[in-house]
Formats: structure tokens, C-alpha cells, sequence
């Protein structure tokens, strides 16, 4: 075997050694799209983000698995739990509830808590606990834990025609809360649901609660 | 086993005549015949296989109904994709061949390339392909390690998800444990323990083949999980996370299971290699203390990884067929993973030290050209260390929920394994001491990887203690820690080991320069990426966590740059190799470093009889600078002198010239 020969074997070789590499490299990169509150947004102003829990997305890889969605400002549901916010301004959240609830392990988590005035509306009501004992119980939780934001999310009635398949409407039985919190400075903070709520894993802590795109997110926040 | 060294006239010298070459017999076509090639057609076919049965036989579980993940098809088609991986590499032709009554054709020696892709009875092709395996897991695993460092530039900004990075641990944590427990037992085990102990061939060597390619279709296992989303566990695959865990879980019980019985199978026939086919003479007095670290280590192998094995079984289980081993809620445990585990887990740490330990005692002598210190201290420590290893396993769950009052019994034997590794430092001194010392690149190694290898072992001992063992655990202190005993030590030994025995596997040198090149960024950079590591992990920072505290940047920006070195200098070795054995190759000389050792005084490249008579060992191989030294042994027509370079051609009967000057042993002949 020639040395040229050899040189184009050994340099082939590793052409191919690279491509593999990089094709792997771009599959665990990708991610749910981020959805950008930033873009037109004007110094001072809140800003408005409204997202939805669904018991089962219905589609795609995963559709038993329970997910939040998030609204972009064009008013599109898009399936991920990322975002991009302005530093240090007052985002006005919306959740819309399609899920049932249940009792929770730790009723630590039932407070509201690191949101402006320690308050969240549910249903147009201000709340400040929620005792999941009673009524629907608590579906999920809407956390920041490194911002100390908790505000846990009353669930619909288990035995009523819940949306199954998201985007959900407000046709479907829902619950809506209605809180505020300012964003920190530049970082990325993660945020996630603490309710275990991953049917069909143990303990339901398995699945869509490790997954970003589903029950846990990030806050990405821009100066 | 010893031989009467005085007895006049001739020995008997069992298979006096050496092998004839088997001609090939009427053969399928070559490329009809097993090859890697066809295993991975079996393994892809056997997976399609095993997930649609799987898919028949669970679609109709409640959980896995509409979730997009059944764990019995992962499991099955990992499993019969292993199965057709063996299966198209001929694995199983020789023992379906004899349960039908046939009898296979006889294993014909090849020499193109086309043998380094087939299951081989050769033990030195199996060195060579276990070489290749091993940098291709060192590789893969290093890639994920700057994949790890690159998103630890930043405390707050990222480049993965906070799932994929402890999957990029896991799956770099698992790959390196995998590659490390056979790093040097596969390649250089493989390789150089018959021609050190004056044997043919392996007791087993279909074995030995297969325990090569099980671990190849391990390392393919493993690698699934990246596609099927990962694991959250870090390498230890801890319950009751394990059971939670998505699909990627699976392919990290069905992979360790998997590579568990490649590991089993090296160590048992290695060891029944070195029991049984000693040559003649090669007393246990003189087995060269790289043996001896292989039988130990054999001891290892056989005796914990079964435990692994049984438990990536009960964890399967519990993810398939709804069994309650780790689960405690249902009648289970998860302590029982855990126990079972590092059961497995802290012989694993000696599985991957000893063999290190032990090249740096075998090339030591060479290039001080003294005896190796305190021989029979040595093996004595190796045997040891084994030995303690299977007591000290409950120091890796001091946090983890044992009973309290068992610390200070496991702090104690924890500690007391310091002493037989004490042994073989001091046995690396001892050789060293006013010694004139060749600073080679192999030497350069064993050096770097004593120091690297003191920095572990010390920190290990501050781990053992209970006290500090409660402030550091999980943090990036124990990472550091274990980064220095096994990289440091192990991968440096590991290098030494190729640098000094590449001249004898490939028959080609490598380049001089570049070595060394790649030994001082190697040395310079590890050194500059874990032992910040040991600063940030005192402060506070946690193992298996992708962001950290702010006032960490700089030292965790500095291992991380280090790190990027640290990857580029293998390079060096990977260029030099490239370059020195397939692009421009020179010729190596059969002796090149001037060993005693009985695998130099063979031809290069050595022949696949290994030996043209069974060699009669006279002495162990570490007499340098003893002008009476007596040979090494008579190899049927050659006497190897003291200084290790083959004296002068003697046939049987001929009488050496008594007295002729040189190295020749001026006593009366043995022959």
C-alpha cells in the first residue's frame, strides 16, 4: 500500500470520525425552541406570559406524559417550557389549569410564596395557601426555587371531561391564576413543577419531571 | 514447578518442535466468513428483533400505554442485538459446531489485516483489538469529558440542559469505568502475558476472543442510552432514581451486565492462563511482577463483577417486569443496589490500580538497570490489596444511610488497604533510589504516574476518615480524587505500557520526540485541570450539578481550559501512533530498550507460536547491573544474557564458549 494511499485512508478516516462527532454534538444541543418576551419589549413595561398545564399532551413522543405549554407573543401555543425575559421587570403570568389535582406529600409547598405581594388570584380570588386536602387538591406547582417563587395550582374536579390533548381551550374545565414577580438580573434561573406528577414512573417523579419541554424549564433573562 | 538448573546434558523441552503452520482448509469465501462487518448486521437485526417482541409482548401495559417508552423492548433489543452482534462475529459457531455433533476446522493463522475485524485464537491480535477498543472508549469518553468541562465554563450561563449534562456525566462516568476496569488486563494482559510466562497460546482462547468482542458490543450498548435520553444517575445507577429513570437506564444495566461478563471471562482465563501454562522453570519466585498484578487482578475480575452482573439483572427486572428488589416501598431496598454495587465498585478501583501498578514495576527496572526492590513485597502487596479491597466497600455509603456504628469498622479497613499499597509505592522507590535512570518516555510515565498516584492515594486517605468523608462527599473533592488514582495512575501507567511494549505488539517505533511531547502536556495539563479541582470541591462545589457558585468561575475556567490541553495533547499520541505504525513506519528492533524480560527475546514481529521451542526459565528477569546475573533463559537456541540482549545462538548440545567476554553468563551452560 502506497504512503499516499495511506495518507487518504488515515485523513478519510478522520473526516469521518469528525462528521460523527459533530452530528452528535448537534443532537444534544437541540432543545425546545425559546420563546422571546424580549423582542419589542420597551424599557419599564411588564410583560405578559401566559402558559397552560395539560394532564397528557396527546402527540409527539411522549403524548400520556403531563406538560406545560407555553403562549409566544404571537399568541401561538408552542410546546416548551423556555423563555427569554428582560432583566429586572415585572412579568405579569397567566397559568391556565386543564389537570386534575390530588393531596399533597408536603403541604410546604401549597403556599404562595415570591410573588409581588406574596399573593396569587385563582379564579379571580386571592390566595395565599392552598389546602390540598380539600376540594381538587393541587395538580402541579409553578417554582423558581432560586427566586424563592412557589404558587402551587388548584386542580380541576378528576371525574369531569378534562382536555386531553393540548393545546387545550377554555372550553375544557380549567382553573386560571393570575400572579407577578420581577425578573433578577442576566442569568438563566430553572424553573419547574414539585408536585411528582409523572404518572407511570415511581413515586411520579420520573419522566416529564426531568425533562425540559415538559414539566421543568428555564428562565433565560437578558439585560 | 521449579526445574533442576544443574542437571549436564539435555532437557526435555515440552513441545520441542514448533508448531507447524496449519494449511488452510476448503473455506467460504472471505468475506462470507465472520467478521465485524456481519456483527453489526446481527447486532442491528437482533435489536429490530428483540424491541418488536418486546413491543408484542408489553404494548399493552397500563404503563407503557401511549408513554412512549416500553422498557421491555429497549431491554430485549439490546439484548438479542448483543446476541446477533456475538452471533455475526462467530461467536457461537464453535460450541453450536459441538453441540451438533461437528467438529469445527482447526484455527489457521492469518496474517492480513482482515484478522483484526474476526474472532481470533491468536492472543496477540486480541491485544492488539482490545488496544484499539480501549482508545476508542478513552476517546468517546474524553469527548463527553470536554463536553462536561465546556458547560462548567460559566456558573449561570449554558450550553446543555440540566438532562442532558448529568446525562453526559453518567454516560462519561460509565464508558471510562467500563474502558479503565479493562485497560491494561485487555490490551496488555492479553497481549504479553503468555510470552511473559513462556506459553503459546491462552488456556482459553476462544474465550479470550469473546471477551473482546462482548466488550465491544458492551461499549455499543452504552452508548444507546444517549439516544434513548440518558440516565440521571451518574455512573453509580443509583436506586430508587434508577427505577424512575427514562429508557437510557436500560442501557446502562444491560451495558454493565453486559461488559460484567466480558470482564468475567478475561479474568478467568487469564488467571487459569497463569496457574496452568507456565513454561518450565517460571516458578512462582520468578512470574514477573506484571503477572502477578494480572493475577491479582483476575482475582477481582472473577470474584466481584459477577456481583454486578446479578444486580444490572434485578435492576432490568425491576424495570420490566415489575419486580421489587430496589424498591422499598414494595418489599425491596435500595441499600441493596448500593451494597451490591460497590461490592462490585471498590474492587473495581483495584481492578483498574493493580495492572497499573504493575507495569510501572515491570518497566521500572529496565530503565534504572536496577533489580525491582523488594520483589516478593510487591506481589505480596498486589495479593494485598486484593484481598482488602472486598472489605472496605461500605466507605463509599458512610452518607448514604448506614448504620453509623458500622463507619469506624469500614474507616478502619478503609485504612488499612494503605498499607499493602504503601508496599508497592515503596517498592517503586526502593528501585528508584541511587539509581541512574533512563528518562525515556515509558520512564517518564511511571514517574509521572507515582507522583499522580501519591496526590490520590493521599486525598483517599483523608476520604476513608468519616469526618472528612461527611464534609466532602458528593463534592467535587472526590471527583478530583479518583480522577488522580485512576487517570493519574492508571491511563499514565497505561501509556507507559504502550510506549514501552509498542515496539514488540506492532514491530514498529514509535517516535521519540512526539512521546514526549505527549507526556509533558499530558502531565503539565492533568495536574492543571484536577487539581483545582480539589480547591472548588473543598469550597463547596457539588459532583453531578451544572451550575455552581459564582466565586468558583476561575478555578473551574482554569481545569476547564486545562482539560481542553489536556484532550489536545492525545493528539500527540494518536498522531504519533498514526504516523509511526501505518503512515511512515519504521522497523523496531527486537530488544529495544535492552529488557530482560522473556517476551523481548523473541523475534519482532513475534510469530504466532509465540515461542520456536517452550523457553526453560533459569531466573526471574530483574537482575540488571549483576555482572553474575544468571541468563533469563534458554529459550532452546538462544541464551538471554544479563543485560537482557540474547547472548549468542546455541543449538541443543552445543557447548557455550565458557569465559568469551560480554554479557554471556561465564558459567558452565545450561542447556
Amino acid at each position: 500500500m502506497s504512503s499516499a494511499w495511506r495518507v487518504t485512508t488515515a485523513v478519510g478516516l478522520f473526516a469521518v470520525a469528525v462528521v460523527g462527532i459533530i452530528f452528535a454534538v448537534l443532537g444534544l444541543l437541540s432543545q425546545p425552541p425559546t420563546v422571546d418576551f424580549t423582542a419589542g419589549h420597551s424599557a419599564g413595561q411588564p410583560v405578559d406570559v401566559t402558559l397552560q398545564t395539560v394532564g397528557s399532551y396527546g402527540s409527539g413522543d411522549h403524548p400520556t406524559w403531563v406538560s406545560y405549554l407555553t403562549e409566544s407573543p404571537q399568541g401561538q401555543w408552542v410546546h416548551t417550557t423556555l423563555w427569554q425575559l428582560p432583566a429586572h421587570t415585572r412579568v405579569n403570568m397567566t397559568i391556565y389549569n386543564y389537570d386534575s389535582g390530588s393531596p399533597l406529600r408536603n403541604q410546604q409547598i401549597g403556599q404562595v410564596t415570591g410573588t409581588i405581594g406574596h399573593v396569587a388570584l385563582l379564579n379571580g380570588k386571592p390566595v395565599r395557601v392552598i389546602n390540598s386536602n380539600a376540594g381538587n387538591g393541587v395538580g402541579h406547582t409553578f417554582s423558581i426555587p432560586t427566586l424563592g417563587i412557589n404558587v402551587p395550582l388548584y386542580g380541576n374536579n378528576g371525574n369531569a371531561n378534562l382536555c386531553a390533548a393540548a393545546p387545550c381551550t377554555v372550553s375544557s374545565p380549567h382553573q386560571i391564576f393570575k400572579f407577578s414577580f420581577t425578573t433578577p438580573g442576566p442569568g438563566q434561573y430553572p424553573w419547574q413543577c414539585f408536585v411528582p406528577c409523572g404518572l407511570g414512573f415511581l413515586f411520579g417523579n420520573g419522566g416529564p419531571m426531568q425533562t425540559i419541554g415538559y414539566m421543568d424549564g428555564f428562565m433565560k433573562v437578558s439585560a | 514447578m521449579a526445574i533442576e538448573t544443574t542437571q549436564p546434558g539435555g532437557i526435555e523441552y515440552p513441545g520441542e518442535e514448533a508448531p507447524t503452520p496449519l494449511q488452510p482448509v476448503s473455506r467460504r469465501s472471505e468475506w462470507l466468513r465472520p467478521h465485524a462487518g456481519w456483527a453489526i448486521v446481527g447486532g442491528v437485526v437482533g435489536y429490530l428483533i428483540g424491541h418488536w417482541l418486546g413491543n408484542v409482548i408489553a404494548s399493552g401495559y397500563i404503563n407503557v400505554q401511549g408513554s412512549g417508552q416500553n422498557d421491555v423492548a429497549t431491554v430485549l433489543g439490546l439484548s438479542l442485538g448483543v446476541a446477533g452482534f456475538l452471533t455475526g462475529i462467530g461467536a457461537l459457531n464453535y460450541p453450536l459446531a459441538k453441540m451438533i455433533g461437528r467438529e469445527p476446522p482447526p484455527a489457521v493463522p492469518e496474517h492480513n489485516w482482515v484478522r483484526y475485524f474476526r474472532m481470533t485464537e491468536d492472543h496477540k491480535v486480541v491485544g492488539l483489538q482490545y488496544t484499539v477498543g480501549v482508545l476508542l472508549f478513552l476517546f468517546t469518553g474524553g469527548l463527553l469529558a470536554m463536553a462536561i468541562r465546556t458547560e462548567l465554563l460559566s456558573p449561570s450561563s449554558h450550553v446543555f440542559g440540566p438532562g442532558i449534562y448529568i446525562a453526559l456525566v453518567g454516560e462519561h462516568g460509565t464508558i471510562m469505568m467500563m474502558m479503565a476496569s479493562s485497560a491494561v488486563v485487555g490490551p496488555l494482559g492479553n497481549w504479553l502475558v503468555p510470552l511473559m510466562i513462556g506459553t503459546r497460546r491462552m488456556a482459553y482462547p476462544r474465550v479470550e476472543a469473546f471477551s473482546f468482542w462482548i466488550f465491544l458490543a458492551g461499549y455499543g450498548v452504552i452508548l444507546t442510552a444517549l439516544f434513548f435520553g440518558g440516565f440521571p444517575t451518574g455512573w453509580t445507577g443509583y436506586a430508587p432514581l434508577q427505577t424512575q429513570a427514562s429508557g437510557g437506564m436500560d442501557s446502562y444495566l444491560v451495558g454493565f451486565a453486559v461488559i460484567g461478563i466480558g470482564m468475567i471471562c478475561a479474568g478467568f482465563n487469564l488467571a487459569a492462563t497463569i496457574i496452568n501454562y507456565r513454561a518450565p522453570g517460571m516458578t512462582w519466585s520468578r512470574v514477573p511482577i506484571f503477572v502477578w498484578a494480572v493475577l491479582a487482578t483476575t482475582a477481582l475480575l472473577t470474584l466481584a463483577t459477577p456481583t454486578l452482573v446479578v444486580a444490572g439483572l434485578f435492576g432490568v427486572l425491576d424495570r420490566t417486569a415489575e419486580t421489587a428488589f430496589f424498591v422499598n416501598e414494595h418489599g425491596g431496598s435500595n441499600f441493596l443496589w448500593e451494597n451490591l454495587f460497590w461490592f462490585f465498585g471498590h474492587p473495581e478501583v483495584y481492578i483498574m490500580a493493580l495492572p497499573g501498578f504493575g507495569i510501572v514495576m515491570e518497566i521500572m527496572p529496565v530503565f534504572t538497570r536496577k533489580p525491582l526492590f523488594a520483589y516478593k513485597v510487591a506481589a505480596a502487596g498486589m495479593l494485598g490489596v486484593a484481598l482488602l479491597s472486598f472489605f472496605v466497600w461500605q466507605h463509599h455509603i458512610f452518607q448514604s444511610g448506614i448504620n453509623p456504628d458500622m463507619r469506624p469498622l469500614f474507616m478502619l479497613t478503609t485504612e488499612l488497604i494503605s498499607i499493602p499499597t504503601g508496599f508497592l509505592f515503596l517498592v517503586a522507590l526502593g528501585t528508584l533510589w541511587k539509581a541512574k535512570i533512563r528518562f525515556d518516555t515509558p520512564m517518564l510515565f511511571c514517574l509521572g504516574m507515582l507522583f499522580n498516584f501519591l496526590i490520590g492515594g493521599v486525598t483517599g486517605v483523608f476520604l476513608s476518615d468519616v469526618p472528612v468523608n461527611v464534609t466532602v462527599h458528593g463534592s467535587f473533592f472526590v471527583m478530583a480524587h479518583f480522577h488522580y488514582t485512576i487517570m493519574g495512575g492508571l491511563i499514565f501507567a497505561l501509556f507507559a505500557g504502550l510506549y514501552f511494549w509498542i515496539p514488540k505488539m506492532t514491530g514498529k517505533t514509535m517516535n521519540k520526540r512526539l512521546s514526549k511531547w505527549h507526556f509533558w502536556t499530558f502531565f503539565t495539563f492533568f495536574n492543571l485541570t484536577f487539581f483545582p479541582l480539589f480547591l472548588v470541591g473543598i469550597l463547596g462545589q457539588p459532583r453531578r450539578v451544572f451550575e455552581y457558585a459564582a466565586n468558583l468561575q476561575t478555578l473551574n475556567d482554569i481545569s476547564t481550559i486545562s482539560a481542553y490541553c489536556l484532550g489536545a495533547s492525545f493528539f500527540f499520541f494518536i498522531i504519533n501512533f498514526i504516523w509511526s505504525i501505518y503512515l511512515i513506519p519504521h522497523d523496531a528492533p527486537d530488544n529495544p530498550w535492552d529488557s530482560r524480560g522473556l517476551e523481548w527475546q523473541t523475534p519482532t514481529p513475534v510469530p504466532w507460536f509465540n515461542f520456536e521451542h517452550i523457553p526453560v526459565v533459569l531466573s526471574d528477569p530483574y537482575h540488571y547491573g549483576e555482572p553474575d546475573a544468571p541468563p533469563v533463559a534458554d529459550l532452546g537456541r538462544v541464551l538471554v544474557s544479563a543485560g537482557g540482549a540474547p547472548a549468542e545462538a546455541v543449538g541443543h548440545g552445543d557447548v557455550s564458549p565458557p569465559g568469551d567476554g560480554g554479557d554471556l553468563d561465564p558459567r558452565p551452560p545450561i542447556l
